[in-house]
């Protein structure tokens, strides 16, 4: 322990104020925080509540927080100065895949039913399904709106593959961007005949009896990073020691959320009113890989609904390069990068595999996991790299 | 874009808390400020947004709606809107990063009407010169290119018809007087042959 003190002396600040979104994901950021492996690291967090990715960004950008849990494609967007000013945000770690699912109205799907004739829906459903629907309204002069959160979110680039991969024309329906606090109310109103959106929304509108969870992005694109930690590029080079501390506690964090036991412990904590204040039973789901489908259904199993870490050999918190290249093609394709973009090396300086390597490789502190987690991170290094996954 | 200073300005204000909503709506009564109060955040703010289509958007700078509003002009590519937070926290620091990006403006700490006041006039001034300044970015880097494409048409003339750099300018001009096109048309025209014959060939 003295070693890591010693390591963090100096100019460099030991306070961190860090961001999080109250969603099922963020429970590495709250698990490192409740079992101590911050203060383990010789930090001093303080977690702040955010309701907006936009004021979370603006606020990692302004140096009032500074690090953040951030939509994976989000410091693409700030590199790029997509919304406001281009900011180098980097992502040292990965913190989560998969978690998103996409939802139906209770009476889209009935719809549904009716129009294919059939007592159930294979699941996951497909957005084929939805053509006659369409055509329908198209008759009477309206689309059907489906809702999720933010533009630049891989919620929104999953709902345009899973309507692409089903044959379904993106100018066909309507996409709007509502809070996800705001989605099951929008369902149950049909103001909304659908949403892709992270947990504990999804088992929100399915315990509430108002829509049903037809896919997942396990389904959609599975194991893709989902929620990283971000920082600016300055903050790392003026606090290199420190972020490496941060990585390795969110790293303990992930590890520790690898068994589904402990997930469930963490589902408890979750719920309480400082982070989530919901109740247990619809953060439980999606954290012990089950995923609810209809109120009237048995769940989905569903082993990685919600990924911080894999038990055994591999590693998924390195930020890998053919993850984020797929992200930025995801954001070419649907054009939110203008197309003379200069993006060649953009992915090395924002996805930093190097700082995360790093925080292993230097701290001294040879205990036998971290031995191991070198050994797989080079080895995952080696791998060859390929962009669809 | 926004109207002349003078007239009228719609502004929609965002704020569950009636309370706080109040005092900044005092704050700007009798000033060229009209402000529409609504409380929603879900589907029914975007409606508002819509159907109001305001000036200016005030938004509590914790509140959830602000990914609506930046959403708008990325993905509806509705008119982007000058927005401003409000924000009980003196943060000096959030309110300059954020002013510099030009469509937005931070009121913090206490509600002062002469300073709301002033504060949305700065925002709404800026927010305009930070849109004209975006579409003179765009003509700039137009012109630039077509001043490029006419110099690449240029120099393959010199080198084909071994022409003087006067005389080549003076043929790309001649044609485009002939046919009444742009000089840029012109010599995209001239670029398209010339790769096509370099194909051939």
């Amino acid at each position: 322990m003295s070693q890591i003190h010693t390591q963090l002396s100096g100019s460099e600040s030991r306070d961190i104020a860090l961001g999080f979104m109250p969603l099922t994901d963020c429970a590495p950021l709250v698990v490192a925080h409740e079992l101590g492996f911050f203060e383990g690291q010789g930090l001093n967090v303080t977690l702040k509540k955010q309701y907006s990715w936009a004021t979370m960004r603006d606020k990692l950008h302004a140096g009032v927080l500074d690090a953040a849990q951030f939509l994976a494609p989000m410091p693409i967007a700030s590199t790029l100065g997509l919304s406001g000013p281009a900011v180098n945000v980097i992502a040292p770690m990965v913190l989560s895949q998969n978690g998103n699912g996409i939802t139906l109205s209770m009476a889209l799907y009935e719809e549904i039913k009716f129009i294919h004739q059939r007592l159930f829906v294979d699941l996951p459903i497909s957005a084929a399904l939805l053509k006659p629907v369409i055509e329908a309204r198209k008759q009477s002069g309206t689309k059907l709106r489906f809702a999720t959160v933010y533009p630049h979110s891989c919620h929104y680039y999953q709902l345009l593959t899973w309507f692409e991969q089903n044959g379904v024309n993106k100018g066909d329906v309507d996409i709007v961007i509502i809070p996800p606090a705001s989605m099951v109310e929008a369902l149950q109103s049909d103001d909304i005949d659908g949403f892709c959106v992270g947990g504990p929304w999804n088992a929100k509108a399915v315990r509430d009896g108002v829509g049903v969870t037809g896919a997942t992005s396990c389904d959609i694109w599975p194991d893709m990073p989902e929620k990283v930690l971000a920082m600016k590029h300055s903050w790392q080079v003026q606090n290199p020691a420190t972020t490496k501390a941060l990585i390795r506690a969110l790293q303990q964090a992930c590890d520790w959320l690898a068994t589904v036991a402990n997930r469930f412990e963490a589902a408890r904590i979750l719920s309480r009113h400082t982070y989530l204040d919901l109740h247990l039973s619809v953060i439980a789901p999606s954290l012990i890989g089950s995923c609810l489908v209809h109120h009237q259904l048995s769940p989905r199993h569903m082993p990685s609904y919600n990924r911080f870490a894999v038990d055994g050999s591999d590693t998924i918190n390195k930020p890998e390069l053919f993850h984020g290249e797929w992200l930025l093609s995801q954001m070419l394709k649907y054009q939110h990068i203008p197309e003379n973009s200069k993006v060649e090396q953009l992915m090395s300086q924002v996805f930093r595999q190097d700082i995360y390597q790093g925080a292993f490789t230097d701290s001294n502190i040879a205990t036998p996991s971290n031995v191991a987690r070198l050994a797989t991170a080079t080895k995952a290094s080696l791998k060859s790299t390929k962009m669809v996954p | 874009m926004p109207k002349q200073q003078l007239n009228e300005l719609n502004v929609l204000l965002i704020e569950d808390d009636k309370k706080k909503a109040n005092i900044l709506m005092e704050a700007l009564g009798r000033s060229q400020y009209c402000i529409k109060h609504v409380a929603s955040s879900g589907i029914s703010l975007l409606k508002q947004v819509e159907q109001l289509q305001p000036d200016v958007i005030i938004i509590d700078v914790e509140s959830p709606s602000r990914d609506i509003l930046d959403s708008l002009s990325i993905i509806s590519h509705a008119n982007p809107k000058p927005v401003v937070m409000f924000s009980e926290q003196e943060d000096t620091e959030t309110i300059n990063q954020t002013v510099k990006s030009g469509v937005s403006a931070y009121i913090a700490g206490d509600i002062n009407p002469i300073r709301v006041r002033s504060i949305l006039d700065t925002a709404v001034a800026r927010f305009s010169e930070y849109q004209a300044l975006k579409s003179e970015l765009v003509k700039t880097k137009q012109k630039l290119s077509s001043q490029r494409v006419v110099e690449q048409a240029k120099v393959w003339l010199m080198e084909t018809k071994s022409l003087t750099e006067k005389e080549a300018y003076h043929r790309i001009r001649k044609m485009a007087m002939d046919n009444s096109q742009k000089l840029e048309d012109v010599a995209k025209n001239i670029l398209s042959l010339a790769q096509m014959l370099e194909k051939s060939s």
